[in-house]
């Protein structure tokens, strides 16, 4: 167990991440719409000590009631539309979407269209967007850092 | 491909099983005229057999083909098809239908039902559990998954065979070699081709990166599974490297785009090789040590022993199929007897003392690291260069493609239509794993399965499609 801890703290010191400036923090929702993986193992990586999105006050949290952001993978299909609804609905306001990866951004790209809603966007006001196939861990972050910035007092 | 006019289908399968084939997979064809189930015999071949469909029934071979039984329900699900002397035959892809439909119904005074998902707490795809409950002992498990069909197979019809690997690329993205080159393999035989000796080892060398993300990403599962935070950050750090090596081989974190139908455009200099030969040996070295770590910690081995059994005898019945087969002293890998990649001597190792537990499955991914270490060292040797195939001037209206990825064997079917696809039917290794989770689940404490389930790490998007 020692060694691990060591080997840990030296991996940390040599990547060094940046301090955070803003003193703020975002709850978010993980919610799968019809994904290929891709968006849920970049994302699982950003607890990781290469990126450790909590420096910046963002967590995931177990449930919508806890979340201010519902963050969308993939094309919505049909089955996902009411699971993906109930869990917006359950959310407190102020609650923000964000779509993440092409696939949620621009609906289906392939796959059969009669059981293929599109879009996170043809079912929820979506107030951001984060571009890539999947997006990198460090491009989730960028995308979250800017929407916590219109967020809150200046 | 053979038809059932000497003897009947149900006959047919039952000698093939006797004459130790392999089950692979069962699909509707055409419009859902025939049923096809695919066999694979030791060296790898495989065969279709086919049976027509007659007033829109088939005999069912569940009672000879246990593993056969999501494909059954998925036919019916998507053609139609009944299934004679499947009972229930229970809806799979379709949702339309209610809970007693799908799900068994609880008995017993203090039994109750505890249904997690499909969106879950934490990064996880979506898919439903049905516990069935005494206190915390679990007596039953309903997985319902295809929230995430995306009918992916149907809408890849009549596109052209070079194409048609977009929207294998898409079903997953965990799974996007081992997925992606059983359908390039499967369109070569169509084509008449042959793979030239390099781009069998640039191929090879695209498939051991994929099991060795994956791996590493199993074993960091497996420590948050029992709540340990340092191993999962540990090797959540050693899945990163992993990702960036994939970027400096193909340009893409998981190497998606870097298997195409005939052909592969990547290439590798000298001087990246030794970048490469480098980092992976530095990777080696810590997750020697790190595993050390793990072995000797009692609280994590205290979690792994004993739990979560999937026996020899039920993993066969099930048609278990990879790390997890193994790790139930099965002795069965389709990288051993490949002939179209550079597998040469290859030869499936087992954990010492697999009895199908977490422990064994864990051990067992460990085991194939070392394997996947000692393959990329040798086939990184040299340079890569783009590589093509060779014309063998036998085409085929059908083609198999059979890949051992990391979760296990793949099966991918491609029916030709001229120089488009007639139809596409991909069988990831999670499709034929799932049913061994619901299994080796029951009797287990409801606290332990989301360890069991990770010991597994199946993927929900390929199965879905």
């Amino acid at each position: 167990m020692f060694t691990l801890i060591r080997d840990l703290s030296k991996v940390r010191k040599l990547i060094d991440l940046d301090k955070p400036t803003m003193r703020k923090s975002l709850s978010i929702r993980h919610c799968d719409a019809g994904s290929c993986n891709g968006c849920e193992h970049e994302l699982s990586l950003l607890s990781s000590p290469c990126y450790d999105f909590q420096r910046y006050g963002l967590s995931i949290v177990a449930s919508p009631r806890h979340a201010d952001v519902l963050l969308v993978t993939g094309t919505v299909t049909r089955t996902m539309r009411e699971p993906l609804l109930r869990a917006y609905s359950s959310m407190p306001e102020p609650r923000k979407v964000v779509a993440l990866g092409d696939c949620a951004i621009d609906g289906a790209v392939l796959g059969d269209n009669d059981i293929i809603i599109g879009a996170v966007e043809e079912i929820l006001p979506v107030d951001l967007t984060i571009r890539g196939c999947p997006p990198s861990p460090d491009q989730v972050i960028d995308g979250m850092l800017e929407l916590l910035a219109t967020l809150g007092p200046k | 491909m053979s038809n059932t006019k000497v003897s009947t289908y149900r006959e047919r399968v039952e000698y093939l099983i006797g004459n130790s084939m392999r089950f692979a997979g069962l699909y509707g064809t055409g419009q859902g005229q025939s049923v096809a189930s695919v066999f694979v015999d030791q060296s790898g071949k495989a065969m279709l057999e086919l049976c027509e469909v007659v007033d829109a029934k088939v005999p069912s071979i569940v009672d000879i083909v246990p593993a056969a039984q999501w494909d059954e329900r998925e036919a019916h699900d998507l053609y139609g098809i009944v299934f004679e002397g499947h009972e229930p035959l229970r809806p799979l892809v379709n949702h339309d239908s209610r809970l007693e439909k799908w799900t068994v119904a609880t008995t017993g005074g203090d039994v109750y039902q505890v249904a997690v998902g499909p969106t879950h707490a934490g990064i996880i795809e979506s898919g439903h559990f049905r516990f069935h409950v005494v206190g915390d002992r679990i007596l039953h498990l309903d997985t319902r998954l295809f929230y995430k069909h995306r009918g992916l197979e149907k809408a890849s019809e009549t596109k052209d065979l070079t194409s048609g690997i977009e929207y294998v690329k898409r079903a997953c993205m965990a799974c996007s070699v081992a997925n992606g080159l059983s359908y390039a393999h499967a369109c070569e035989v169509i084509l008449g081709l042959r793979p030239s000796m390099e781009l069998r080892r640039v191929r090879t060398i695209l498939l051991e990166l994929e099991r060795l993300w994956n791996h590493l990403n199993d074993l960091a599962q497996g420590c948050a599974g029992v709540g340990m935070a340092v191993g999962n950050a540990a090797f959540c750090y050693l899945v990163e490297q992993a990702r960036q090596i994939n970027n400096k081989v193909s340009g893409h974190r998981f190497l998606a785009g870097s298997i195409r139908v005939g052909a592969s455009s990547i290439s590798v200099d000298s001087q990246e090789l030794e970048v490469l030969s480098g980092l992976l040996s530095e990777m080696r070295t810590s997750v020697e040590s790190h595993w050390r770590e793990l072995t000797f910690n009692s609280s994590f081995q205290d979690r792994l022993q004993g739990v979560g059994i999937l026996n020899r005898e039920k993993a066969l019945k099930l048609g278990i199929v990879g790390p997890c087969a193994r790790a139930s002293g099965i002795i069965q890998d389709a990288r051993n007897g490949c002939d179209w990649l550079a597998y040469d001597d290859f030869q499936p190792v087992l954990t010492r003392e697999g009895n199908g537990d977490v422990k064994s499955r864990f051990e067992q991914r460990i085991e194939e690291l070392w394997q996947t270490f000692d393959l990329l060292d040798g086939l990184l040797s040299r340079p890569i260069s783009p590589a093509n195939c060779d014309p063998t001037g036998v085409p085929a209206p059908v083609g198999v493609g059979i890949v051992e990825g990391a979760r296990g064997q793949t099966t991918c079917v491609v029916e030709s239509n001229g120089a488009s696809i007639g139809r596409l039917h991909l069988r990831s290794a999670s499709y034929a794993n799932w049913p061994g989770v619901a299994c080796c689940s029951v009797g287990n404490l409801l606290p332990d399965f989301p360890l069991i389930n990770k010991s597994f790490e199946l993927c929900y998007a390929c199965v879905d499609r």
